[in-house]
């Protein structure tokens, strides 16, 4: 397995670090984990035996430092956050890859800056909102509901949602998660639509949108609305998977996102 | 002792099998109402809070719900203005407390400021002002206010609503949350600062804030007083002792539901299966996770929570509990007169608790056996407990000062003041 070493990242004047966690050598990727917090999955692992993988953790979803999410309060600043940590990082045209909510900080940062990269790759963002198709509210779900929105496949659900055996690392990573969660709900709680429609235009990288065909989080439909928005971009639909394809249907999500990278 | 009525506006009509197919906040089907049933719940619950002041209570109290089926109460101050209204005009010294308007979820905080001043001058200086930082689910999910903002909202809205009640000079208000170019609310409280409480359900941060701003502090034995008083209480009262605050009894406040009949018996028998209804379509009815919105609670919260989830009592069994355990948990204080002045007796002096609110009215109750209820309750055991801190040689600084309480100006000054002679 790749060595993941920690750099923590100074930003916003000093008052946000950022923690990073870096593997692999290659070109430069950014990865923007999904809400619940980053997971060193064998998507980044992969990911990193062709590039050098960054992987910021959100505001506040750092175990230790809870409270760094207080920090900035508005999407805006955020993006604008996150473009200081590419400048921090010293990353030169980044891939960009981003899941679920990372996704919508993927496309905002794209859109706000179209010259920080060529090549995005959107994992079932969120960040649009269809009366048709509504977003199912996670962070509203019970613990019960969770493995049904996240995933389609129940035994892939069960493996990817378990808790640890040892009580206190049980109470750890729980917390850490339901927090990670509502540090995300700032930025998409009541409706996650902060106005991303109207700027994904600006984006002129290349882009992959790759979604699972079930996915019960954010309707599959999402998918060609990304698509007619950005000029440069094409779908792949992965079938038999929920919100998280990477996760779900790792081969397929790995083929798809290679193709697109080489 | 201070004994107040407290009530919900419960809609009294559910079909008997609602707590197996229902939940009792959000998206509770409004289907299941009838325009005569909501009518009668709503009208049931004002006649008995005024039946209530009227019987001779100390003050009349109830909470603030949106879009929930055991309390259709989405701003107390409706009814609380109207009871303020009624009380004036006959002359009755009773002390109107909404528990109140939710500072966490309210996106208008000048608006509550106003709407409580307005009561107070209605009332001729008679208002309580509670504010409660708001459940997760009303906050959040009846609001849409981010969770993660809840608790920084009820701070930032709190400072505003006291400075626009204190302030004489229009001021400009720059918060995160809420923005006005111009504050100058008219009318003002009546009352320099009317007194003002906060409910809490266990966490350390509001205790302490209670504690450094010299507010009343109240709890629900909803969830089971025998569980749950004997861990709030004196996690509070240790926390005034670390800050060399005096245990006054006078700044406690409890709820507590009460069924009271001629013999305990009587009583069991007659109010079973409303008791049933009230727990098992109305808390018990709420699912956990809408009590908990991700970022609603402190990561710490959400720590000692699912280490030891003890603070909510009998919650987590709640919809399906038996009467016997219902009663077993102090959820509701059951019996003959002197058997519920006993026990509230026992209670309040072990806790120090110098407010007592009475729910006497709750779940499916009809009209009639409520009124029994507060009745005999006023005549038979109210009488019994009103001189439990007579002599403690405590002044009441959470009380209005036109219904004898001595709030000499801002409460946080009497109350330091008075460690020095405690």
């Amino acid at each position: 397995m790749t060595e993941v070493r920690q750099e923590k990242v100074d930003l916003w004047g000093g008052k946000l670090t950022v923690t990073v966690s870096v593997a692999g050598s290659g070109p430069p990727l950014l990865y923007l984990h999904q809400a619940a917090g980053l997971a060193w999955d064998p998507f980044l692992e992969h990911l990193a035996g062709t590039h050098t993988v960054y992987a910021p953790q959100f505001p506040g979803t750092t175990m230790g430092d809870p409270y760094s999410i207080h920090v900035i309060d508005n999407l805006s600043d955020m993006v604008l956050a996150y473009e200081e940590l590419v400048r921090a990082l010293g990353l030169e045209n980044p891939v960009v890859v981003g899941q679920s909510f990372g996704g919508m900080l993927a496309a905002e940062l794209a859109a706000f800056f179209p010259k920080l990269t060529d090549r995005l790759v959107l994992l079932a963002p969120l960040g649009l909102w269809r009366d048709d198709a509504p977003v199912t509210n996670l962070l509203a779900a019970s613990a019960e509901q969770l493995p049904g929105i996240l995933f389609h496949n129940p035994q892939v659900a069960a493996a990817a949602m378990a808790v640890p055996e040892d009580p206190e690392t049980a109470v750890a990573a729980t917390s850490q998660m339901v927090w990670s969660l509502g540090c995300a709900g700032k930025f998409i709680w009541p409706i996650p639509d902060r106005g991303l429609r109207d700027r994904l235009h600006r984006i002129t990288s290349n882009t992959l949108i790759v979604w699972g065909g079930q996915d019960a989080f954010v309707p599959a439909r999402y998918a060609a609305d990304f698509a007619d928005l950005i000029a440069h971009s094409k779908v792949a639909m992965i079938e038999q998977s929920g919100h998280l394809p990477q996760v779900e249907q790792f081969e397929q999500t790995a083929a798809a996102v290679d193709e697109f990278l080489s | 002792m201070k004994i107040l009525m407290f009530g919900q506006a419960a809609y009294r009509f559910l079909p008997a099998d609602f707590a197996q197919r229902y939940d009792s906040v959000c998206d509770t089907p409004y289907a299941l109402v009838s325009k005569d049933g909501m009518y009668s719940s709503v009208r049931h619950f004002i006649d008995e809070m005024v039946f209530g002041a009227r019987c001779g209570f100390d003050g009349v109290s109830l909470t603030e719900h949106g879009q929930s089926s055991y309390d259709v109460m989405p701003n107390p101050n409706v009814v609380a203005g109207s009871l303020a209204y009624l009380t004036e005009t006959e002359d009755l010294p009773v002390a109107i407390y909404p528990m109140g308007r939710s500072l966490g979820k309210s996106r208008e905080p000048v608006k509550v400021a106003e709407e409580y001043a307005m009561i107070d001058v209605m009332s001729g200086g008679r208002l309580i002002a509670g504010f409660p930082v708001g459940l997760s689910y009303d906050a959040s999910i009846n609001n849409g206010v981010p969770p993660i903002e809840v608790r920084g909202r009820f701070h930032e809205n709190l400072e505003l609503v006291l400075r626009a009640w204190r302030d004489q000079e229009p001021f400009a208000f720059n918060g995160k949350h809420v923005q006005y170019p111009q504050v100058n609310v008219w009318p003002r409280p009546l009352q320099e600062q009317p007194p003002v409480w906060l409910t809490g359900v266990g966490n350390p941060a509001t205790m302490q804030l209670v504690l450094e701003r010299g507010f009343g502090f109240n709890f629900f034995g909803f969830a089971g007083s025998r569980l749950t008083a004997q861990r709030i209480f004196p996690r509070f009262w240790e926390l005034a002792e670390q800050s060399s605050m005096a245990r006054n009894p006078y700044r406690v406040g409890f709820l507590q539901h009460v069924a009271v009949a001629d013999t305990d018996a009587k009583a069991e028998q007659l109010y079973a299966k409303h008791i049933e209804y009230a727990f098992h379509t109305g808390l018990g009815a709420i699912p956990h996770e809408k009590l908990a919105v991700p970022g609603g609670i402190d990561i710490r919260g959400v720590q000692a929570l699912l280490r030891d989830p003890s603070d909510f009592g009998m919650y987590w069994q709640m919809r399906s509990a038996s009467l016997n355990d219902l009663i077993e948990s102090g959820t509701v204080i059951v019996g003959s007169p002197a058997t519920v002045r006993d026990q509230l007796t026992e209670l309040c002096q072990q806790h120090s608790i110098g407010n007592l609110h009475a729910m006497l009215s709750f779940g499916s109750m009809p009209p009639e056996m409520a009124q029994g209820n507060i009745k005999l309750f006023a005549d038979e055991v109210a009488p019994h407990l009103r001189g439990l801190w007579a002599d403690s040689g405590f002044e009441h600084h959470w009380w209005p000062e036109r219904l004898g309480g001595k709030p000499s100006g801002a409460t946080a000054k009497a109350a330091k003041e008075e460690v020095s002679v405690s």
